[in-house]
């Protein structure tokens, strides 16, 4: 272990706790210390989030309702609310960009945050001040944890939850993952953990240890990945933003619509919004299609690539309007949705012999 | 319906008229060929409706008539007969064809339900030599836009007569294709038809030597059929306005630059290769008397080009598609190249250096901006 003033690069993962359940008990008061989940209505819903107080009962994210309700008698069903979450998540993730120096987003609830350069005590006193500043902005706790990798970081910030600040010094790594099972290890599943329990090996410390033939044996050319990951070992960086590969704006409607019509003005209208998104992004895009889910639910759609990219409301809907009417609607319409992707940088453009939007 | 003929004479006409056949017809008529005899020939027709091909071949008739038969069948068949005599019989359902010791029969459908051919009086007809209009059709139809999203018209080649003069017009919105020839005689009145990419592209697969008539027909004049040699191609033309493409040719152009074709060509396609994944661009920049060719990119690398080049006006450096330009040089056939410019976003003009050819032959391609 190396000194507490000594500075090296830290991650810092951060975990809004229990997320969709806390924002309903903070939204009301009756449903604060009960055991509730959030999730949907349909006879097939599973739960999307189960409050701390739901999970002594074996509730689980991901479980089918009906057994949750089995586990728990008194269990409360909350609707999920998901602008109410977006809202939340922006308030959120704009603390951690005050923070660090990259946040890179995994989902509403989740990031990792790139803290630099600094030394243990400093990136402590960060996260105090972070998730001070998320609880008075939006009254919920985040567990975080810091490490120099970012698997290690994960892996500390849900060891301490709800709640937790959980620092695994660098140097440390090795000895901190040793005791615990090996399917906390990233790219082990169910799967490959029956499989490591059959040779005996329990403990990410046992992976750690095992020869190169063996590893092997188990991992084939991944092997020695595994080996570095289980000794805290993992050169990726926190990415800001990924990439990104394609923009879709997409509507389900109330009733099923039949009249092409209709359905070529919504297709404008998506492609004005994703032309409002390729031009904020300052990207263009060479394929434009669209997708439509039809009654019975069976998805068809259409895409077509064009020589020069577009980011214009008014090509975007001329190419859409194209798939659409190239697709064989069969049944009544219960989706549709426009997409654009092999995006491009904006930066160059063909300018046009007949004005921008020549046809 | 029976005639003698050769069978690779037969193979060759409904191996090239089949190419319409489109297989997902849902007119079971259209997956079959027409065969006619008649007048000591045999014609041989396909159509999708868009795009009817016929070729005639030479033929001993015992029995003029016609049946219709399936075209897959029929020119699998064919393919594989050796170079013998074919004798064909036909009925409204029966196909009989006999060569050497085989024999074969095929399920027809009536003749009289095959599509006519458009009928109608001429609104309009042209004669041309084959070759120059093989020459003009070539050096135009690769502008043509390929996105059918953007619309039939820019799809379609121009065709502009005006008394001995045709000129053919090729455009998808970045660069122009324009290419003026002489009629073998004056038309009576003006036209302007737009003809589909592929009708243009049979017309002068089909044209060899001679000359080509062309003519207007159909209840809406909106048929134009190209007649050479034993080949018929008849074309639906599209229906829609044609840019003014005149509008965007600059009047003007005040910086110049004549190059070999051969060197700007070599260059370009190299540094084209460095160039593909940012919209292949390339710049140009001419100073002195030379023109420095360059592109770059983060993951390929970097190109630079250096050719000696006649040139007047100030400097400048502009930005195209590598692409566009290697096409357009592709098609110049005169060892040197004329550039000429106004300003780095402004329309360019290429054609042959030969004052004459440039008369003829003219590409307008439009920069990109960063």
């Amino acid at each position: 272990m190396v000194g507490a003033d000594f500075h090296t690069h830290m991650i810092l993962h951060a975990d809004l706790d229990a997320f969709y359940a806390s924002v309903a008990q903070r939204d009301d008061p009756a449903l604060r210390g009960k055991p509730l989940v959030v999730a949907g209505s349909s006879r097939r819903a599973v739960v999307l989030t189960a409050s701390y107080e739901a999970r002594p009962f074996g509730i689980r994210s991901a479980m089918p309702l009906y057994q949750a309700r089995e586990r728990c008698a008194q269990l409360l069903v909350v609707p999920p609310d998901f602008t109410k979450y977006k809202e939340t998540s922006t308030a959120v993730f704009k603390i951690f960009h005050d923070f660090a120096r990259a946040v890179e987003g995994l989902s509403l609830d989740e990031a990792f945050l790139d803290l630099g350069d600094t030394s243990v005590d400093e990136a402590l006193d960060k996260a105090h001040a972070m998730k001070k500043a998320v609880r008075e902005a939006t009254e919920l706790s985040i567990s975080v944890g810091i490490a120099a990798t970012k698997m290690v970081a994960k892996i500390a910030s849900d060891d301490g939850k709800p709640d937790g600040c959980t620092v695994v010094p660098p140097g440390t790594e090795a000895t901190y993952l040793a005791p615990k099972p090996v399917r906390r290890l990233w790219g082990i599943g169910p799967k490959t953990e029956q499989r490591l329990l059959g040779y005996g090996i329990e403990t990410i410390g046992q992976l750690a240890q095992l020869p190169g033939d063996r590893l092997h044996a188990l991992f084939g050319r991944f092997g020695e990945d595994i080996r570095d990951l289980a000794r805290g070992i993992d050169p990726r960086p926190v990415i800001e933003e990924w990439e990104t590969r394609s923009i879709s704006s997409e509507e389900t409607f109330e009733h099923d619509v039949s009249d092409i019509a209709e359905l070529d003005r919504i297709v404008h209208a998506q492609s004005a919004e994703l032309a409002e998104r390729l031009q904020r992004k300052q990207l263009r895009a060479y394929t434009v299609g669209i997708k439509i889910k039809l009654a019975d639910r069976q998805i068809c759609g259409r895409q077509t690539s064009l020589r020069e990219p577009v980011d214009n409301a008014p090509a975007i809907a001329r190419a859409a309007s194209y798939c659409l009417h190239k697709t064989s609607i069969t049944q009544p319409v219960r989706l549709i949705g426009v997409r654009v992707s092999k995006l491009a940088p904006h930066d160059i453009r063909q300018t046009s012999l007949f004005g921008a939007h020549a046809s | 319906m029976k005639f003698t003929c050769n069978a690779k004479d037969m193979a060759a006409a409904v191996t090239t008229a089949s190419k319409v056949v489109n297989v997902h017809t849902t007119v079971p008529i259209l997956n079959n060929v027409l065969v006619a005899a008649r007048n000591g020939r045999v014609s041989v027709r396909a159509t999708d409706l868009e795009l009817t091909l016929e070729n005639a071949i030479g033929a001993e008739v015992q029995e003029e008539g016609s049946c219709t038969v399936p075209a897959r069948l029929f020119s699998g068949y064919l393919a594989n007969l050796p170079a013998a005599k074919l004798q064909m019989q036909g009925t409204a359902s029966r196909a009989t064809l006999k060569c050497e010791r085989s024999n074969y029969e095929f399920f027809t459908l009536p003749a009289e339900e095959y599509p006519p051919l458009p009928e109608g009086s001429s609104s309009g007809q042209f004669r041309v030599a084959a070759k120059t209009f093989r020459d003009a059709a070539n050096g135009v139809t690769f502008a043509a836009s390929s996105e059918e999203a953007r619309g039939a018209v820019l799809m379609g080649t121009l065709l502009e007569l005006d008394g001995t003069q045709a000129t053919l017009v090729a455009t998808d919105g970045y660069r122009l294709a324009r290419y003026r020839l002489e009629l073998a005689e004056p038309v009576s009145a003006p036209m302007k038809l737009v003809v589909p990419a592929r009708g243009l592209g049979e017309v002068v697969r089909a044209a060899s030597d001679g000359q080509i008539e062309a003519t207007v027909v159909g209840g809406q004049a909106n048929q134009l059929v190209f007649n050479t040699g034993d080949a018929k191609v008849s074309a639906r033309l599209v229906d829609g306005q044609y840019p003014n493409y005149q509008q965007v040719i600059p009047k003007e152009f005040d910086k110049k630059v004549v190059a070999s074709t051969a060197q700007l060509l070599a260059a370009l396609r190299r540094a084209g290769v460095v160039a593909g994944d940012r919209a292949s661009m390339v710049k140009l920049a001419m100073d002195g008397t030379s023109l420095v060719i360059t592109a770059s990119s983060d993951t390929a690398g970097n190109a630079y080009e250096e050719i000696d080049v006649e040139r007047s006006g100030d400097p400048l450096t502009i930005a195209f598609n590598a692409k566009f330009l290697v096409e357009i040089l592709n098609h110049i056939e005169f060892e040197t190249v004329t550039l000429e410019f106004v300003g780095a976003l402004n329309p360019a003009a290429i054609h042959p250096s030969d004052a004459k050819a440039a008369e003829r032959q003219l590409y307008i391609l439009m920069p990109l901006r960063q």
